[in-house]
């Protein structure tokens, strides 16, 4: 083979980039579900959480990037179906623990009242001080949920929203750069020099 | 009619037949059509193009229905194969399902298979390391097994051969015990694996840490860029097939070389269901083959053939290829087909936090993944209690923190921003194992796959000399990370199966004595010599190394020596 072929297999790795499933995105808020049944307005409370997760700042939040629709996806594939049946479980403690608090739906509370809810939960399930607490590098579906219903759902909420928000492609392209082809090497790299998002 | 059969058996004679594309497949296709025969290259999955085939090669993350993890049913119906570190959505289409061709586990053993054209050799981790006489010469010294029939001067130019071909990277390091070749430019040492060499070569006799030697295009030369390849772009996506061809396969190299000489026929959808022999004629006379799609049973006939079905479908073929003048398999005379079989002890790693050197990180991605340190447990002399030893793997790396508390603007904002970690060291031991007559593989007496191929029952465990090699992987390890100053360090060990390190081999031995061995010094069936196996069905031992580039020096050796038979008349 000659140098022209290679530049052609070339041609076909950057065509390639355009010939690409478009995949889930953009698929608006309806998305069908396999494993799961969720009601619409399930739909609107894991939407709502996702928001309050990654609510809009100056950039986009869960919403403009219809994270709750992948959120779901993984929900509905990505999880055992214990889990799954656990998660749904939580999600009615959920629900039952804003009403009984708050005498409202979670869609209705302030800004405010939602992060009290959220974070609510995850600080009184905190590992203790001291406890082993893994680095939080991934945020894939753990293999085995060994928490109580409430604990997993927010769990799930959680890690697949943030999941779900560091792999868009708005995050991956606007605050982060993801290199497909880095085309380098640097062994010795001063911190100084490294990009900042 | 008569005619009709002539001009049939006419269309399916070759010179050549070649079972498998693989690593190792194609090499043996590659080297025999380059000397004008004409070969038929027989694999059992589908045919997988260069580039055309790689369909998730270019795509980003979120691009992924998951955006990278496998949906829960394909990894519950898949226990085996999840396993495999490789195994993800960008490349669980190269990967054969759990379902899809069982066999026994007679003992825990995870099958990890590729079956499509170039096999595992788009799914491979690509460390290429030489063997040395200390490996060669291992069972001799060392009294197990039988003794290799060649030494490392019998291999030497073929591994040069292959070197220059396939594109290996590495530094000179002039170490005996793992010789150096042909090399293309080294991806370098980060500053911590950097620290670790030098510490480890001012206070350790005979020991080293050097950059992990690849098949990786640093710096390609006219002889990868005939072949369609260009440099390797340090993506780390390699298991998706590299648009590049920037790491070898047998897809981006040796089949298309193979296919353009214009001698190849690749016919995929083929399952080798045994090798003929020809009782009258004294020799094999071809392969019978069994169409995938259409459960046909097709004869293909050839003066020589090359078993290259990957270590353990090779000794399944033959062992099925049973005749009146071998009713316990092809060449097994002796009985020992199948047996001592062996693997690469993976059961332990370790980590530790390095202090210092905060100023400096990493920038891009080094493919070759960092450091390798050789083998230095009873290199030169027996010291240890137990057998032979084991290479390390070693990387050190950094990587961002964020911070994971509570919900809302903040959260957002530390997933962006964060400080880097101390720097962080690892390695996994890569151990030899000592092939047995207890490990084995064996036809299933009753059960047989949809080709009507009996199952292949496994049967290989570890030993003691395993479990006292990964002791002593923890102690020196853990030694030599405390006298470098690393901090809290850990060490573990796993109970993975045998299997998952995917470095099966043996079963059809090379050997000098037929009476103990399969294979005689060129990898010929010592009795049925127009049937070579050069996968790694023919290791005598298994070394520590990464086997992959003995396969290729063996089989590319192998077959010259078979042109060289043809046109003596040797073979016929």
């Amino acid at each position: 083979m000659d140098r022209r072929t290679v530049i052609k297999n070339l041609a076909l790795v950057i065509g390639g980039a355009t010939l690409l499933p478009s995949c889930i995105k953009g698929s608006g808020n309806y998305i069908p579900l396999k494993h799961i049944n969720i009601t619409a307005d399930q739909e609107k409370l894991i939407s709502d959480i996702c928001e309050t997760i990654i609510p809009k700042t100056d950039v986009p939040g869960a919403r403009e990037l219809n994270l709750h629709v992948f959120v779901l996806k993984m929900l509905d594939d990505c999880y055992k179906k214990k889990d799954q049946q656990a998660i749904m479980k939580g999600l009615g403690e959920f629900n039952a623990l804003v009403q009984k608090r708050y005498n409202q739906s979670f869609g209705d509370l302030s800004v405010k009242d939602r992060e009290a809810v959220l974070t609510g939960i995850e600080n009184s399930h905190k590992p203790k001080a001291g406890g082993n607490k893994p680095p939080a590098r991934s945020f894939r579906p753990q293999k085995d949920l060994h928490v109580p219903p409430l604990d997993a759902f927010y769990q799930a909420m959680k890690q697949q929203t943030i999941f779900a928000y560091t792999t868009s492609q708005f995050f991956m392209t606007k605050e982060i750069v993801y290199e497909l082809v880095p085309g380098r090497y640097n062994a010795h790299f001063p911190v100084k020099n490294l990009k900042t998002a | 009619m008569a005619n009709l059969n002539t001009e049939s058996v006419k269309q399916r004679t070759f010179d050549a037949i070649v079972i498998g594309s693989g690593m190792s497949g194609g090499w043996a296709a590659k080297e025999l059509t380059d000397n004008g025969l004409k070969t038929l290259i027989l694999e059992r999955g589908r045919d997988v193009k260069h580039v055309k085939d790689y369909p998730t090669t270019n795509l980003y993350p979120w691009e992924f229905p998951h955006h990278g993890v496998l949906p829960m049913a394909v990894q519950e119906a898949n226990p085996i194969v999840n396993r495999c570190y490789a195994f993800g959505e960008d490349s669980a289409h190269f990967f054969v399902k759990d379902a899809e061709h069982l066999y026994v586990q007679v003992k825990p053993f995870d099958w990890i298979r590729g079956y499509q054209v170039g096999g595992k050799s788009l799914l491979w981790a690509r460390q290429t390391q030489r063997w040395s006489d200390f490996d060669y010469e291992g069972p001799a010294r060392d009294g197990f097994a039988v003794d290799w029939p060649i030494r490392y001067k019998d291999i030497d130019p073929w591994y040069s051969h292959v070197e220059k071909f396939a594109g290996i990277s590495g530094n000179r390091d002039g170490i005996p015990e793992l010789p150096d070749g042909e090399f293309l430019p080294a991806w370098p040492l980060n500053d911590v694996e950097s620290y670790f060499s030098d510490f480890v070569k001012k206070n350790y006799k005979n020991r080293y840490v050097i950059s992990a030697r690849c098949a990786h295009l640093s710096k390609p030369n006219q002889i990868h860029l005939d072949q369609g390849r260009s440099q390797c772009q340090e993506r780390e996506l390699c298991q998706r097939g590299c648009p590049f061809g920037g790491y070898f396969s047998a897809n981006a190299s040796t089949i298309p070389w193979a296919l353009r000489s214009g001698h190849a026929t690749l016919r995929p959808f083929s399952v080798v269901e045994s090798v003929i022999y020809d009782d009258k004629a004294g020799k094999a006379t071809g392969v019978r083959v069994i169409d995938t799609h259409t459960k046909e049973a097709i004869e293909y006939y050839a003066k020589v053939i090359f078993v290259n079905a990957a270590a353990l479908n090779s000794n399944l073929v033959l062992l099925n290829s049973k005749s009146t003048r071998f009713p316990n398999g092809l060449g097994n005379d002796s009985g020992v087909l199948g047996k001592y079989f062996a693997f690469h002890n993976y059961s332990a790693h370790i980590g530790a936090e390095v202090e210092g050197y905060t100023e400096w990180t990493t920038d891009g991605r080094n493919p070759a993944g960092g450091g390798y340190i050789p083998r230095f447990r009873n290199v030169y002399k027996q010291e240890t209690d137990f057998l032979r030893g084991y290479a390390c793997g070693l990387s050190a790396y950094r990587y961002r923190q964020h911070k994971y508390d509570g919900v809302g603007a903040d959260l957002k904002e530390n997933l962006v921003k964060g400080d880097l970690s101390p720097w962080y060291i690892g390695s996994h031991m890569m151990g030899e194992t000592i092939p047995k007559e207890t490990n084995f593989v064996a036809l299933d007496s009753s059960k047989k796959d949809e080709w009507g191929v009996p199952l292949l029952n496994i049967s290989v465990d570890y030993d003691d000399n395993d479990m006292k090699m990964q002791k002593d992987y923890v102690e020196q390890l853990t030694e030599m990370f405390t006298s470098a100053g690393f901090k809290n360090i850990k060490a573990s060990t796993n109970h993975q199966a045998p299997g998952l390190d995917i470095h099966e081999m043996g079963g059809a031995r090379m050997g000098k004595d037929p009476k103990t061995s399969i294979l005689n010094e060129w990898n010929q069936v010592h009795s049925c010599k127009n049937v070579y196996v050069t996968d790694g069905a023919c290791m005598t031992s298994t070394s520590c190394q990464n086997p992959s580039l003995t396969y290729m020096a063996l089989t590319a050796r192998a077959a010259n020596h078979a042109v060289e038979e043809l046109k003596k008349g040797n073979i016929t």
